[in-house]
């Protein structure tokens, strides 16, 4: 597939977008340089929502910390303390009970399953297919509520925590029963809509060869998830997690890098989940859900990555008496942003929104970094 | 005698314009509740809601004070494309008829085109705050254009309006003169005794055809989905009304649900020969083919996607054909 070469001499004007726009989820402000509608070059800019969160975790007992990073994000809140407790409890050599690592799995691959739904259903909406975003987020809604019956809430689980997951999380007969249910109601209305959305031959001229991005570049660009997995990529981190280590589940991929194979790499993706959810439902073993037997002492900076639903996400940080030092959380958007802004090249204006969107950006999350220029 | 009888078909006339356009403000609850929302599985809202309740929240809310650089032209334009819907609907009155250069198809087209025109100039002269960027360059980016000359995101909505005007909205107008292949006329008037004649020219192959290219023309003119491109969510947002609020909105609101029944009751008038009079039940047909089109446009918008020029050309290009056919078919 041939690169994408932004014509940059023969831009005719510039079409801000942004901050609020209605086809983003998110504030962020994107500055597209076009010719006849056509765009040549784009820019995001985000640093709207910028919280200063690895700022307050400095300092922070590492159970509080934790916690706060549930926050930094309202739809992969369960990786980020996922990952978080997970850098603590690699650093301080805590074991974790087999039945907790199993109800992580749980949580995480719901978390996917919520996000991928979330991501088909604003791709829908920004095709301005209501009907279809509507359809999928009735699917969503069921993983919502089990979201909610294991963790309490729908949006902050609290599920992890040092050593394990929360009692309140545990997983009993009836919950494992409606688990393995709605596993099957879910995988049922996804094959109906994939089936329906791949045969309309409307919605696949709008989305085929739109946003292309060529595997070569995603690579250059250092794209993660399942933005770098639609491009023919085979790269999961989730077959090097130790908690996937008892799994079966194929990494998903798709050829052509385009809003097409985006749409159905998260569609394909999902099946996969409900597969992996149904290994842990059929093979969760019996045993306590946290391990509290273990002791804090001081480390160096501990790094961990994690596959989460929308890539890679990094958390490092160093413990001093029990208090976290030198916090740094990398979210995958923030490696996805130069794919989005390439998506875009050589499309219509209408798709941009569209060439943004595939590559699932989560700029909320990704608002960690700022930089201070000096003149 | 004859100023008593003038009088009279005014007053009917005005009545006929006031039940349409009350039966108009139902038009697009009626899409939403019942058509888009039941598709779609949801409560949807009031059926009065998007056709009454939203124009009487705007008419008393306070205006916000317009960026365009001629404010006075931008926020008289609704009001002028709510004049031209109801001149329209006054043509197509069979007391109307009496006046031919107002109930022709010229005249028809004329209207038609002036509602067009209406939404370049809104768009053009458009300028929200949704295009206004913040001050600096992006300087992680390199900010390579820094001095490229800006654009409001309603100049692409502008330009896709004269882009409709020039061949988006040409299946529509093919539609509209079908008829007269058989009343062998371009007055109302003949069409319409011609099909009490000789039976609705719906019901000819050369009307059955035509009637499909004028639904089509009737969602372009309408800018529903999928031929919305000059207020696409996706990137216009509401292109030209972006910057309508209070009592100028309501107005956006009340024309879009009355041009809905006024396409409506053109069609009964050239498709079935039945003009729209209060004093006579056939007002009915009026009101139930403007119905129909406004379940069968629910329908067809909630399963679409928006089109991109990719889409558009070849469809309008497509529906044009079968525009063609229609008229060589009834010239024949």
């Amino acid at each position: 597939m041939d690169e994408k070469v932004p014509r940059s001499n023969i831009i005719e004007t510039e079409i801000p977008m942004g901050t609020v726009h209605p086809a983003a989820l998110e504030p962020y402000r994107v500055r597209f340089f076009v010719e006849d509608e056509i765009v040549q070059e784009a820019e995001i800019t985000i640093g709207v929502n910028h919280r200063g969160i690895e700022r307050i975790m400095e300092g922070l007992p590492v159970e509080k910390a934790n916690s706060l990073t549930e926050k930094i994000c309202g739809i992969c809140s369960n990786s980020h303390i996922w990952n978080s407790c997970r850098t603590a409890e690699m650093g301080l050599g805590i074991e974790i009970p087999e039945r907790a690592l199993y109800i992580r799995v749980i949580m995480g691959e719901l978390e996917r399953l919520h996000s991928h739904f979330l991501y088909l259903a604003h791709g829908c909406e920004v095709l301005s297919h209501e009907t279809f975003s509507m359809r999928v987020f009735y699917l969503r809604e069921i993983v919502m509520e089990l979201l909610a019956m294991i963790g309490g809430n729908r949006v902050q689980y609290g599920c992890s925590v040092l050593g394990g997951v929360r009692p309140r999380c545990d997983l009993d007969e009836a919950k494992l029963l409606r688990l393995k249910n709605d596993m099957d109601a879910i995988e049922e209305g996804l094959t109906g809509f994939v089936e329906r959305f791949t045969a309309d031959s409307i919605v696949m001229s709008r989305i085929t060869g739109i946003g292309v991005l060529p595997q070569k570049q995603a690579i250059e660009l250092a794209v993660t998830g399942p933005t770098l997995r639609a491009t023919g990529v085979a790269r999961d981190l989730r077959t090097t997690m130790f908690e996937y280590d008892n799994f079966d589940f194929n990494v998903v991929t798709q050829p052509d890098g385009d809003v097409k194979s985006n749409l159905v790499m998260r569609a394909l993706e999902s099946f996969e989940s409900i597969k992996i959810i149904r290994q842990a439902i059929a093979n969760i073993p019996e045993g306590k859900v946290v391990n509290r037997d273990w002791e804090m002492f001081d480390t160096d900076i501990i790094e961990s990555y994690i596959e989460v639903p929308r890539g890679t996400l990094y958390h490092s940080y160093a413990l001093e008496s029990g208090r976290v030092r030198h916090c740094i959380i990398r979210t995958p958007s923030m490696a996805n942003i130069g794919a989005m802004q390439y998506a875009c090249i050589g499309d219509q204006i209408t798709d941009a929104q569209l060439c943004i969107v595939q590559c699932d950006p989560c700029f909320t999350c990704t608002d960690r970094a700022i930089e201070i220029i000096r003149r | 005698m004859f100023s008593n009888v003038m009088i009279n078909s005014i007053i009917v006339a005005a009545v006929t314009v006031i039940v349409c356009f009350i039966i108009s403000t139902f038009l697009p609850g009626i899409e939403r509740k019942y058509v888009h929302a039941r598709i779609q599985q949801r409560i949807g809202p009031l059926v009065i809601s998007p056709g009454i309740l939203a124009p009487i929240k705007f008419i008393f809310k306070e205006n916000v004070k317009v960026e365009s650089p001629v404010p006075g032209l931008y926020k008289s334009l609704p009001v002028i494309c709510f004049i031209v819907v109801t001149c329209l609907l006054i043509a197509l009155t069979p007391q109307a008829f009496a006046i031919p250069a107002l109930s022709s198809l010229v005249a028809i087209v004329g209207l038609l085109k002036v509602e067009e025109i209406c939404y370049v100039l809104m768009g053009a002269l458009s300028k929200s705050v949704m295009s206004v960027r913040m001050p600096f360059p992006d300087q992680i980016k390199g900010a390579v254009h820094n001095n490229a000359a800006r654009s409001f995101i309603e100049d692409i909505s502008s330009r896709r309006s004269l882009r409709m005007i020039t061949y988006g909205s040409f299946p529509l107008y093919l539609a509209l003169f079908a008829p007269i292949t058989q009343a062998r006329s371009i007055f109302l008037a003949d069409i319409v005794s011609y099909q009490q004649a000789h039976g609705p020219f719906l019901f000819t192959v050369s009307g059955a055809i035509a009637a499909i290219v004028f639904f089509i023309g009737y969602m372009i003119i309408l800018n529903e989905y999928p031929f919305s491109i000059i207020k696409a969510k996706s990137d216009v947002i509401e292109g030209p009304y972006m910057e309508y609020a209070a009592k100028y909105r309501a107005v956006v609101y009340l024309t879009r649900g009355f041009f809905m029944m006024v396409l409506g009751v053109l069609f009964s008038v050239l498709f079935l020969g039945i003009p729209p009079l209060i004093t006579s039940w056939s007002i009915l047909v009026n009101i139930i083919v403007a119905l129909i089109f406004v379940f069968m446009m629910g329908i067809f918008s909630a399963f679409s996607p928006v089109f991109t020029n990719r889409q558009l050309l070849p469809t309008i290009l497509g529906t044009t054909l079968l525009g063609v056919l229609a008229i060589v078919i009834g010239l024949l």
